[in-house]
């Protein structure tokens, strides 16, 4: 398939609007804004199933903000329902009930609760299987809708109302979060990605090279949840430059399972900066600076990027 | 029994206003009760919480309709449907609207859009608040010690203890619990002492057994079958600044109209930005990401 639009400018992006105002997500919603950017280059023949959390909120009983169709399930059980519309669509298709034409993207929102924690097993399966369909998880760190607990997509250090900075765990949540992109990846689907709303262009591209693939096709999109995170809504942009030029979030790929980045800074800024915007890691800084937990952070940062960097110095 | 129920918007902290004043009473030796309704709250989107305070153990339970005294922490919700703060309130209730309007003013003010029963006061926390604290709309301490002034049985000294257990698990800093305590302290003074009068008979609560009959899918299951009609529920009263566009210092470069979560901003035929306030929220994302500045925020005005 050829690809449409390269994206290398601002001014390439859509105009026109596919989930329509008047929701009920937060005001500066980085989720949100990372959506709206992707549905304007999957373009209007889609469906959405919606796993349980804060894009439920999106479609709000007699509401809808969508001009196509979406389908709430429950928290873990969304790609089952995505195989459900799939193999409808497909038997119309069969029977001459429905053109190619008329044909729809089948995929699936969730959180990072419904797609790290309890939907883990429905996406294995469906990946395994090989369905047909898109996963969007708008990764927020944390269980938003129901008041931010931690989530095993929460990062060591932060705090969220399950994990609070406390006598015995004064660095907040002990655990470093689970790596869902590898995880994903050793199924090896067609396409896999992270994505950024922060970076319109990046997030645009490979929604678009996505199209060309049959199968599973995943992204994990960073969304500063200002709610959550504790700074202000208007931060949402400034967050989350931040944490992929800190190199806490790796903008990156893998087509077929071979990974590549798509993004890498050219030098590291330092992490305390990213750590200091957010009321949820202001506990490693007041009453007394956290070095171990500090020092923790940094290092995972270095050894993520350690094999990257050298190999972009020895291409030098 | 004093039934209070506080409206506000997330982010005002209503639901820890709730909190400081549950804590207060028992801290005077009461029985009380206080949760926030769960619902579709979120950051600019109404919010009510409850606070039950009694001599006695509290069987009462849920959401209270009849309430002796309810706050409101920002005006515009008095015309909101979703939060509809005038509910159940009777000729011995007291309504305190937080707002620079004068009592008086307000009371004619709702007199002539909303007649209620109950008798009506103003205060201006927010401008306590951003003196004090900085944030407009951090109005959790403030609202809280409005509340233990009103119910009227409650000392500064269990306001205090309250106002700083509830902010430190929180997790706040404490130069800026202390920052909260002054605010409370003062708008504890500034609050004048009016009478609460009792409630009438609250409603007998249900006899018996519902069951539950069921429907197919089909009927059982809400569906929406007009695509995009959210575009009615208006959310541009979530916003506590409002972003305005200079259009001499725009140079279209469309990083607004790509950066709004909500799609609040059009592009016309000339690329100029517009901002469609019916719906934007105030997150104001526009006014920090702006490369020239041409995007400015403004204090939102309530007056009717
Ligand atoms: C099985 C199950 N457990 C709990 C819930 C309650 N619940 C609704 S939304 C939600 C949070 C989901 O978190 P996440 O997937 O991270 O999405 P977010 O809310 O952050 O958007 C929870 C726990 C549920 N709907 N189903
Ligand atoms: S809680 Fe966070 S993720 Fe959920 S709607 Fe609000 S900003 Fe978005």
């Amino acid at each position: 398939m050829a690809i449409e639009h390269a994206y290398k400018k601002l001014k390439e992006i859509s105009l026109e609007e596919f989930i329509l105002p008047g929701t009920s997500t937060c005001g500066g919603c980085g989720g949100l804004e990372a959506l709206r950017l992707a549905h304007k280059v999957l373009g209007k023949n889609v469906v959405f199933v919606n796993a349980a959390g804060c894009f439920t909120l999106l479609a709000l009983f007699p509401f809808s903000p969508f001009k196509g169709s979406w389908l709430y399930t429950t928290m873990a059980s969304a790609p089952a329902g995505a195989q459900g519309i799939r193999d409808a669509l497909d038997l119309l298709i069969a029977r001459g009930a429905l053109s190619i034409e008329e044909d729809l993207q089948v995929i699936v929102l969730a959180g990072d609760g419904a797609s790290y924690d309890i939907g883990l097993a429905s996406t294995s399966g469906a990946i395994y299987r090989n369905l047909d369909f898109w996963y969007f998880c708008y990764d927020n760190e944390a269980y938003g809708n129901t008041g931010v607990q931690m989530s095993s997509a929460t990062p060591y250090a932060a705090r969220t109302t399950t994990t609070p900075a406390a006598v015995l765990t004064p660095e907040g949540t002990e655990l470093p979060k689970k790596d869902l992109f590898e995880i994903w990846r050793a199924h090896c689907p067609p396409y896999l990605a992270t994505v950024s709303p922060r970076h319109p262009l990046d997030l645009a591209r490979k929604f678009e090279k996505a199209k060309a693939f049959k199968g599973p096709k995943l992204f994990i999109a960073y969304s500063p949840c200002p709610t959550g995170w504790h700074y202000d809504p208007g931060q949402t942009p400034e967050i989350a430059r931040l944490a992929v030029e800190t190199g806490l979030w790796a903008l990156k790929e893998a087509v077929h399972g071979e990974v590549a980045h798509t993004y890498i800074p050219k030098k590291l800024k330092s992490v305390e900066e990213y750590l200091q915007a957010q009321g949820r890691f202001a506990h490693l800084f007041h009453p007394v600076r956290q070095e171990a937990a500090l020092r923790k952070i940094r290092e995972a940062i270095t050894q993520y990027w350690a094999p990257y960097l050298r190999t972009m110095q020895n291409a030098k | 029994m004093i039934r209070v129920r506080f409206h506000g918007r997330g982010g005002h902290g209503m639901k820890t206003a709730s909190r400081i004043l549950g804590t207060a009473a028992f801290l005077e030796g009461f029985r009380v009760q206080d949760s926030p309704l769960y619902g579709a709250e979120r950051r600019g989107a109404p919010i009510t919480a409850f606070t039950r305070i009694n001599d006695h153990p509290i069987l009462e339970r849920g959401i209270i309709t009849i309430p002796d005294l309810v706050l409101v922490a920002d005006e515009t919700l008095l015309e909101d449907p979703l939060a509809n703060p005038f509910l159940g309130l009777h000729a011995g209730s007291l309504l305190f609207i937080n707002s620079p309007t004068s009592t008086q003013a307000m009371a004619e003010a709702v007199a002539a859009r909303h007649p209620t029963p109950a008798r009506i006061l103003t205060g201006d926390l927010t401008a306590l608040t951003l003196e004090k604290i900085g944030k407009a709309q951090a109005l959790s301490a403030t609202v809280g010690a409005a509340a233990c002034k009103l119910a009227g049985v409650i000392g500064m000294g269990a306001l205090e203890k309250a106002t700083r257990k509830e902010l430190e698990e929180l997790g706040l800093p404490s130069p800026l619990i202390d920052r909260n305590l002054e605010a409370a302290l003062l708008a504890f003074e500034q609050t004048p002492r009016v009478p609460l009068a009792s409630a009438p008979p609250q409603p007998a609560p249900l006899q018996g057994l519902v069951v539950p009959v069921y429907q197919p899918p089909a009927r059982g299951t809400p569906s929406v079958a007009a695509p995009g009609n959210i575009i009615l529920r208006k959310t541009g009263g979530w916003r506590i600044f409002r972003p305005v566009i200079e259009y001499d210092k725009c140079n279209q470069c469309w990083i607004c109209f790509v950066r709004c979560p909500e799609g609040a901003i059009s592009l016309d035929e000339k690329e100029d930005p517009h901002i469609d306030y019916d719906h934007c929220k105030g997150c104001l994302i526009c006014v920090e990401e702006c490369p020239t500045k041409a995007v400015v925020k403004e204090r939102e005005v309530h007056a009717w």
